[in-house]
C-alpha cells in the first residue's frame, strides 16, 4: 500500500483526508480509516522557489502539487519535478510526507 | 438601512516606530472627521487583528484608544476579508438596532514591525498544520496552485496574468499614498524573480504598514448618501485541499447574494474594488463575477476595460498589488477608493459617475468571500 490514509463514511461511501468525526456529505459518524493505494491525477502543480521557512530553501526550488486520488479526494503532496496537470501519478509516504510521482 | 458616511486610508510603505494601534488610532480619527461626527456619536467598533500584535481584544484596546465608549466593540477576524466582513457586521448591527454608527478599522505595521520570513510564516499558517504546512506551503505557493489550475482551465497565459500587475502599477502612479509606483511592463513581470511558479514577484502584492477606517452609519451622510445596498457571504472551505473544484465558486455564491439584495444586476455597476492579492486572485474573481470573459481578464485589462476610463474602473488607488498590503486595511483601502470614488472627490483619478459600485475581497485561499454593492442615491 502507499501508507497514504484517508476516512471513508460508513453511510454514504464519501472518502476524506482531514480529521472529523462526521461525514461532511451525510452526516454520518464514526467513519473509517481506510489505507488507499495511492493512484491519481494532478489537480495543480507548482514549484516553491521562496519556503516559508528559509531552513527549506533548497536550490532550484521544491514541487508542491495537489493530486486528485481515485478516492476523489484531493491532497497535497511533495512531487517530482516537472509534473503537468492531468498526469497520472501515484502517492506515497516519503519520510513522513506524501510524495507524487509519475507512474 | 446602512450607510458609508466616512472613510479614511493613511498612505501604505514604512511607518516605522509606529504599532498597530497607532496607525489604527490615525485612521479612526481621520473617518470620524471625515464623517463629522462627533467622536461621542460612534457606538459601534468592529476592529480587526494585527499580526504583529496578536492581542485577546483588540476592539477594547482600540475603543480605550480613541476613547470610545461603545455599546459594542470586537475584534473580527476573516483574513483578507476581514475588512469587508467587518462592514457587513456594522450593517446587522445597524439593522438590529443595536448601534447607530459603527467604526470599522483596520491597521498594521505587516512591513517594518517583523521580518519578512516571520511574516510569510505567519501568513503560511493558514495551511493545515498536518497536511499542508508541513510540506513547505506558503501563501504565495497556495495562490500558485491556484494560478496553475486557472491558467490551464482558462487557456490564459502568465502574460495575461502580468497585465493585471501592470494596471495596478499604472493606477498606484497617479495615488500619493501609495507604496509602489514605479512604472512596470509585462516584460518587466515575466522577468521578475520566481516566487512559487508560475508566480514572479511582480504578480505578488507587498508586504505595508499601514491604515484604513469605515464609518457605517443608518442614516446616510448630507454630503453624499452612499448606501450599502447589498451584500453576500460564502464560506466554501479554509484549506485548498478542501475547495471545490469551480475556482470561482466562492465569488459566484457571495456575489449572487449581494446583488439579490440589492435588487441590482452585476451589468449595471460602473465601478470595482476587487481584492487583488496575487494577479490570478484578480484574474478568477473578475472572471467569476462575470466582469470579464473566462481567461480574458489579462486581455480586457489591455484593452483598457479596467482604466479610468474604461467601461469598468477596477482599483484606481492601485489595490494591493501596488498601492500595498498590510492586513485589515488593505482592502479596506479599496473601500476608501470606492467611496470616494462615488462622493466625486477622486481628483485626478475620478472616473465620471459611478453611481452604483460593487466590492469582493476573499480571505484564506479564496476560502471565505464577502461582496458588498454600494449605490449613490440620486
Ligand atoms: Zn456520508
Amino acid at each position: 500500500m502507499s501508507g497514504i490514509a484517508l476516512l471513508k463514511c460508513r453511510s454514504c461511501g464519501h472518502h476524506w483526508q482531514f480529521r472529523r468525526a462526521a461525514c461532511p456529505v451525510c452526516a454520518a459518524i464514526e467513519p473509517e480509516a481506510v489505507a488507499v493505494a495511492g493512484g491519481g491525477t494532478v489537480w495543480s502543480v507548482t514549484t516553491v522557489h521562496r519556503a516559508p521557512l528559509p531552513e527549506w530553501d533548497v536550490p532550484g526550488g521544491y514541487a508542491i502539487a495537489l493530486v486528485t486520488l481515485d478516492e476523489g479526494v484531493r491532497v497535497m503532496c511533495r512531487a517530482e519535478s516537472g509534473l503537468a496537470i492531468g498526469e497520472p501519478v501515484r502517492v506515497t509516504l516519503r519520510d513522513g510526507l506524501p510524495h507524487a510521482a509519475r507512474t | 438601512m446602512a450607510h458609508i458616511t466616512g472613510v479614511a486610508v493613511t498612505a501604505f510603505g514604512k511607518h516605522a516606530g509606529r504599532g498597530p494601534v497607532d496607525l489604527m488610532e490615525t485612521a479612526a480619527l481621520a473617518a470620524i472627521g471625515d464623517a463629522d461626527l462627533p467622536r461621542e456619536a460612534v457606538d459601534g467598533l468592529v476592529s480587526g487583528y494585527a499580526t504583529t500584535y496578536p492581542h485577546l481584544m483588540m476592539g477594547t484596546v482600540v475603543a480605550e484608544r480613541l476613547g470610545l465608549k461603545p455599546k459594542h466593540a470586537h475584534e473580527a477576524r476573516c483574513g483578507g476579508a476581514t475588512g469587508a466582513m467587518a462592514i457587513v457586521l456594522a450593517r446587522h448591527l445597524i439593522a438590529a438596532g443595536a448601534c447607530r454608527h459603527v467604526l470599522v478599522v483596520g491597521g498594521e505595521n505587516r512591513l517594518t514591525g517583523q521580518s519578512r520570513d516571520d511574516a510569510v510564516k505567519t501568513l503560511a499558517g493558514v495551511g493545515h498544520p498536518e497536511h499542508e504546512v508541513p510540506l513547505g506551503a506558503s501563501i504565495p505557493a497556495y495562490y500558485a496552485l491556484l494560478a496553475a489550475r486557472y491558467l490551464h482551465e482558462a487557456g490564459a497565459t502568465e502574460r495575461d496574468l502580468a497585465e493585471l500587475a501592470v494596471l495596478m502599477r499604472r493606477h498606484a502612479a497617479t495615488h500619493s499614498g501609495a507604496q509602489l509606483t514605479k512604472p512596470i511592463t509585462v516584460d518587466d513581470v515575466m522577468a521578475s524573480k520566481p516566487i512559487a511558479a508560475p508566480l514572479k514577484f511582480l504578480d505578488c502584492c507587498p508586504i505595508s504598514d499601514g491604515a484604513a477606517a469605515v464609518i457605517v452609519s443608518a442614516d446616510p451622510s448630507p454630503r453624499a448618501a452612499i448606501r450599502l445596498a447589498g451584500w453576500g457571504e460564502a464560506h466554501t472551505h479554509q484549506h485548498i485541499s478542501e475547495m471545490p473544484d469551480d475556482l470561482g465558486l466562492g465569488a459566484k455564491v457571495a456575489a449572487r447574494q449581494a446583488f439579490e439584495t440589492a435588487g441590482r444586476k452585476p451589468s449595471e455597476i460602473r465601478l470595482a474594488g476587487i481584492y487583488d492579492s496575487f494577479t490570478p486572485t484578480l484574474a478568477i474573481f473578475l472572471e467569476a463575477l462575470g466582469l470579464a470573459p473566462a481567461g480574458g481578464a489579462g486581455k480586457a485589462a489591455r484593452d483598457g476595460r479596467f482604466g479610468r476610463d474604461g467601461a469598468l474602473p477596477l482599483n484606481l488607488h492601485g489595490g494591493l498589488l501596488s498601492y500595498g498590503h498590510c492586513g485589515v486595511a488593505g482592502f479596506l483601502a479599496h473601500v476608501v477608493e470606492v467611496v470616494r470614488q462615488m462622493r466625486g472627490e477622486a481628483g485626478d483619478r475620478q472616473v465620471r459617475d459611478p453611481a452604483l459600485a460593487y466590492l469582493h475581497a476573499d480571505g484564506g485561499v479564496l476560502s471565505s468571500h464577502v461582496g458588498l454593492v454600494l449605490e449613490r442615491a440620486a
